[in-house]
């Protein structure tokens, strides 16, 4: 009996032990539980990654505006409309009611669509609006179904078209600024995203559009005016090589759902090359002063026309005289210039063309750029022609950053489309041409509009310097006497030049006004004049008169006065 | 004793499932004002996009030029009309146009009605 009890006693313990050894590991278990849950409640932080990628929206492209902020190009909501063949079960009735609710579709075609076997997917309408969108989708025909989508619109219209660009139907960029975000800029748009809150900064350009529509508006009154084939405007800064505004004539409607651009719709000012004439006498003027060749008080002859091999090069304005350095310059002699190259060598010639930039195509973000076409073989003619601009041909906007690089200072910048800081601008320039060459420069293009071919691009009050070119175009291999390309490189104040100028005209014709004269000191000059007056103001150019432009202006107002009796 | 205890562990747990329950049923809540709020902040968004990019067409150079051509008779600013702030001191006339503590009349008024 004493034996059961213990062994009931010592059965009983055995059982006390087993239900501790369970509450143990039970209580263990859930301390665990506890320890884990408090850990992740109270001392994890959750961050906001999930949020993130459950939403699988692709990064909105950014908006475009110009330097004051003004949206040139942004994205608005759309609904493209589809609808899956397999769903419908009475295709005519289908069609019917689809073709009455939007009325471009064409019926047959669709019906066509609709029936063919194994499709799942039709497209009925892309990018339509709300309204139109609600009234599909409420026919209540199964299969119609929409897709929310973003459309790339241009509020500006053609203003400043070739520089934006535009995209195709799945807004990807296909020409200017937005190729530019889509491919070599791609880094520069991921710049401007900004992940956390799904948004983006727009991408500010160079531009101001209230200058990009004085130069708009005056080239195409010049271009009426003149009777040309096409024109251009373009206005940079030289300090920091920003593109304030470049209009090319004709443009065309970003907004227009089929462009078919013809070549003359092309931005002619970077994806053309033109040869531009005397205008390129100034980079030979800046190189003969750069290797000390020339100074001030040279003279050179042209009283012969100047002979190489069997060509003979002969002045348009011929003097039949020894001119002096201004005067070869305001006179633009061709045989001048051309003795200038001589004198330099070929090899510094083709150095200097190379340091300057010349030799190289121009990349700004804008994709549309032309290799410049320069001689086949560097020899002495081609030299010498080249001097005045003859057999070689450059961007346009090649041609005015140059000559900006020359005239600024001697610093050679980069242009761009984008806005940029003088800081910025600092960091890339290098220079190409010593300051005292600049300094030359700028008295030639100065003294060329008070006493040269470019007086009529005399603004009273901006100081106002310009070289002009008439170029004969080149017609089936020969130079063509009748067909001109008129441009004027200009800058303003020339004291110290803070806005480059580049107006060109395309085959202007004679009019009464220009006294049988096609050349550029009649109509591109005139053109320029009018946008400086215009864009002046708004650039910020304080007003100084001379003695001279206060003598103008006093005559002006007496005969202002005196027609006023006539009239 | 031990009842007691057990009595109050079930208590604490249905204290605890109710809490939880309506701690979560809130926070659903919250979570659908938030939905509800970003899908409003983006629609919001976009008529901004759409209002900014029709602002942006309305003010158009071009469409301005036009109206202020038709509505109003204005010339491009002449570099002559431009004067720097040290020369405005000379051109302040000694006597004030404006009377402004001349209560009997509408001073501007007048002015404008001779400008007519």
């Amino acid at each position: 009996m004493m034996v059961d009890t213990a062994q009931v006693g010592s059965q009983k313990l055995a059982g006390q032990n087993r239900i501790r050894l369970v509450s143990m590991i039970f209580s263990a278990f859930f301390l665990m539980i506890a320890v884990q849950l408090g850990k992740l409640t109270l001392m994890h932080k959750v961050d906001a990654v999930g949020d993130v990628v459950l939403r699988e929206q692709s990064m909105p492209r950014p908006d475009i505006v110009d330097r004051n902020g003004q949206v040139m190009a942004t994205d608005i909501e759309v609904s493209s409309l589809f609808v899956d063949p397999r769903k419908i079960s009475d295709v005519d009735e289908a069609v019917e009611l689809l073709t009455a609710t939007l009325p471009e579709l064409n019926a047959k075609s669709l019906k066509e669509k609709l029936l063919k076997p194994g499709k799942a997917f039709v497209w009925l309408k892309r990018q339509t609006n709300a309204e139109e969108r609600d009234a599909v989708y409420n026919l209540g025909i199964p299969g119609v179904a929409y897709v929310n989508e973003r459309k790339r619109v241009y509020p500006m219209g053609r203003l400043a078209a070739h520089t934006v660009g535009y995209v195709d139907v799945d807004t990807k960029g296909i020409a200017g600024i937005e190729k530019y975000l889509d491919d070599q800029g791609a880094l520069y748009t991921a710049s401007l995203s900004e992940p956390e809150s799904h948004t983006t900064y727009p991408a500010q350009l160079s531009m101001d559009m209230r200058v990009q529509h004085a130069v708009t508006d005056e080239v195409s009154k010049a271009v009426i005016k003149f009777k040309a084939k096409s024109g251009g405007g373009i206005i940079l800064d030289t300090e920091t090589g920003e593109i304030v505004a470049l209009a090319s004539l004709p443009d065309y409607n970003p907004n227009a759902e089929d462009k078919h651009l013809t070549s003359d719709q092309q931005n002619k000012l970077t994806s053309g090359v033109y040869e531009l004439g005397s205008v390129i006498k100034a980079v030979t003027f800046a190189m003969a002063f750069d290797y000390g060749v020339m100074t001030m008080t040279s003279k050179y002859d042209a009283s012969h026309p100047l002979v190489i091999g069997n060509a003979r090069i002969s002045d348009f304005h011929a003097q039949r005289r020894v001119l002096t350095v201004p005067e070869v310059f305001t006179n633009s002699s061709n045989i001048g210039t051309a003795k200038m190259a001589l004198q330099v060598g070929l090899e510094g010639h083709h150095e200097f063309l190379q340091r300057v930039g010349f030799m190289d195509r121009l990349v700004t973000e804008v994709p549309e750029s032309a290799k410049p076409l320069l001689p086949r073989h560097w020899s002495k003619l081609s030299s010498a022609t080249a001097a005045f601009g003859h057999g070689f041909a450059v961007q346009p906007l090649q041609g005015l950053s140059v000559i900006s690089d020359l005239i600024n200072g001697g610093m050679s910048i980069p242009p761009t489309f984008l806005k940029r800081t003088k800081e910025d601008a600092a960091a890339l320039a290098h220079r190409i041409v010593k300051p005292e060459t600049s300094e030359k420069m700028r008295y030639l293009f100065r003294l060329n509009v008070t006493d040269g071919t470019a007086s009529k691009a005399d603004v009273i009050g901006y100081r106002v310097g310009g070289k002009t070119g008439t170029a004969e175009k080149v017609i089936g291999g020969r130079y063509s006497k009748t067909k001109v390309l008129a441009t004027f490189i200009g800058a303003f104040p020339m004291e110290k030049p803070r806005y480059a100028i580049f107006v060109m005209l395309d085959e202007p014709q004679a009019i009464p006004g220009t006294y049988g004269f096609q050349t550029a000191g009649w109509n591109a000059v005139p053109t320029a004049a009018a946008i400086i007056e215009r864009v002046a103001p708004m650039l910020g150019i304080t007003p100084q008169f001379t003695p001279e432009d206060l003598a103008k202006l006093a005559k002006q107002a007496k005969t202002g006065t005196t027609e006023k009796k006539h009239g | 004793m031990i009842k007691v205890i057990n009595a109050f562990l079930v208590m604490t747990v249905l204290v605890a499932a109710f809490f939880m329950y309506s701690l979560e049923h809130s926070t659903r809540g919250l979570e659908r004002q938030i939905a509800k709020l970003k899908t409003g902040i983006n629609d919001e968004r976009e008529t901004i996009k759409l209002l900014d990019a029709e602002w942006s067409s309305l003010t158009r150079p071009d469409r301005l030029q036009k109206m202020a051509e038709e509505q109003l008779k204005l010339q491009p600013v002449k570099a002559t009309q431009i004067i720097s702030v040290a020369e405005i001191a000379s051109k302040i006339p000694d006597t004030p146009v404006i009377k402004l503590d001349d209560n009997t009349a509408d001073p501007i008024g007048v002015i404008l009605e001779k400008m007519q």
